[in-house]
């Protein structure tokens, strides 16, 4: 249910200008609110770029518009626990899951999507729940074994 | 905020004049005004950025009751609203259609399915829609709402026209979609083939749900759909009709491959050609026969296999 014209984002209510009902929520994080860890790769939910938390259930940021999410709790990484974004990044650079850095925040979405005990059928394999998260250096082996770690 | 340099790349998604009623009446008045239901939004929002339009849309999920979702031993109900993340996560639906089950987790990725809805990638009417097959096979029926109070049910096959193209006439809601539950003694499964594994359309996809005897053995009676290789996701009744009547071999098997691979009408294009999308569907009939086998092993007097 979304209605109102209020956008929870990592814990603080904002009030969305009407002009903003009808746009992107990635947008609005990124120039209204300077949440620029919610990056846009390809803009239409293919490479999880801008993964962000709805609810607690990861979504892509640019295929919501502000007025759908009305209402709901928007997390960007800059609303995770700063424990879980230092052992991320510890992790990362453990395991060299971090190359050009730009899948990186939809990553850590996920990361800290999984290590709640994020599943679908609870029985997932990996691959499967970081299928929609792309990287174009191609550091998945690394990344998985950040998970794994997390996990 | 002058001096600062922009770090934003402009949208291309043009501004939408977002419509959000929370009552049936509200979205009627709001398709009558010539907006498009908006539901999930993942089909939607990218055509809109690649074409412009359209601008004006009306979002259903404020109408409470198109996120009603039943499951009952007869029949599964799922509203409008209800996203595929929903339905994969609720162990009574994948018991009651493992066909459709499998076929939502390979709809694009995690975060797509908590978006995108059910009915949303039926009303898409791709050739490929990897639900399609599997509803087809639990004879669904899709509900169409012409006004308040007004409505209709239509079978899916029906209601599949053309690629992109449903029976939905202007002025027509998809308010739900009803499929059957497995009854005792049936099994279903989904397969597909694609290029990479996720986030891609199918190449082939071949859903088939099967009834067998008391024996556990024979084939009692028999639906297979084929997706990806016709301008809609087809009932192939011949290839099924040859399995009825007969325990599961491989000849059997086999027999029903080939009808299904001659009765498809696959087109050739950059994902592959009619002939490479033939042999697939053959390859595909087998493997998910295989795979209900596989699965009504419990059927078997004596558990085998259990």
């Amino acid at each position: 249910m979304s209605t109102g014209k209020y956008l929870r984002v990592n814990g603080t209510e904002y009030q969305i200008p009407g002009q903003w009902l009808g746009r992107r929520l990635l947008d609005y994080l990124r120039h209204e609110l300077r949440l620029v860890s919610v990056k846009e790769g390809c803009g239409e939910g293919d490479c999880g770029a801008c993964t962000v938390f709805v609810d607690a259930e990861p979504m892509c940021a640019c295929l919501l518009l502000c007025g759908v999410v009305a209402g709901r709790n928007i997390i960007t990484v800059e609303g995770l626990p700063q424990d879980f974004r230092q052992r991320f990044a510890q992790l990362c650079e453990k395991h060299g899951g971090l190359q050009c850095g730009y899948c990186t925040p939809g990553f850590t979405m996920m990361s800290a999507w999984l290590s709640g005990g994020g599943t679908e059928t609870g029985k997932d394999p990996l691959d499967k729940l970081l299928a929609g998260n792309i990287c174009r250096c191609s550091v998945y082996q690394q990344l998985k074994k950040v998970v794994a770690e997390l996990t | 905020m002058g001096s600062q340099v922009s770090i934003i790349r402009p949208s291309y998604l043009p501004e939408i004049e977002l419509f959000r009623p929370s009552s049936i009446d509200g979205v009627f008045e709001c398709i009558k005004d010539g907006a498009r239901v908006l539901a999930g939004g993942t089909d939607l929002l990218p055509w809109a950025s690649q074409h412009g339009q359209p601008r004006k849309m009306v979002w259903i999920g404020n109408v409470e009751p198109l996120h009603g979702f039943s499951v009952d031993d007869e029949r599964l109900q799922i509203g409008a609203c209800v996203t595929q993340g929903e339905l994969i996560r609720c162990a009574d639906f994948r018991r009651a259609a493992p066909a459709v089950a499998d076929s939502v987790q390979f709809v694009g990725s995690v975060q797509l399915r908590n978006q995108a809805t059910l009915l949303g990638n039926v009303c898409s009417a791709s050739p490929a829609g990897d639900t399609l097959p599997a509803l087809l096979v639990h004879e669904a029926q899709v509900e169409i709402t012409g006004a308040p109070g007004q409505e209709r049910q239509v079978s899916l096959d029906d209601f599949l026209l053309a690629p992109g193209k449903t029976m939905l006439a202007p002025g027509e809601l998809a308010s739900g979609v009803s499929f059957c539950g497995l009854r005792a003694n049936e099994m279903s499964a989904y397969r597909r083939h694609t290029e990479r594994r996720a986030l891609d359309l199918a190449v082939a996809s071949v859903a088939a749900r099967l009834v067998f005897e008391a024996d556990g053995y024979t084939v009692a009676g028999a639906r297979v759909a084929l997706g990806a290789v016709g301008p809609t996701a087809l009932v192939a009744i011949e290839a099924a009709k040859s399995l009825v009547g007969h325990p599961l071999t491989g000849e059997t098997k086999s027999i029903c491959a080939a009808i299904a691979a001659e009765t498809c009408k696959p087109i050739s294009d950059f994902r592959a050609s009619a002939d490479y999308r033939r042999q697939l569907v053959k390859v595909l009939v087998e493997d998910v026969i295989g795979e209900i086998e596989q699965r009504a092993r419990i059927f078997k007097p004596n558990g085998e296999g259990r």
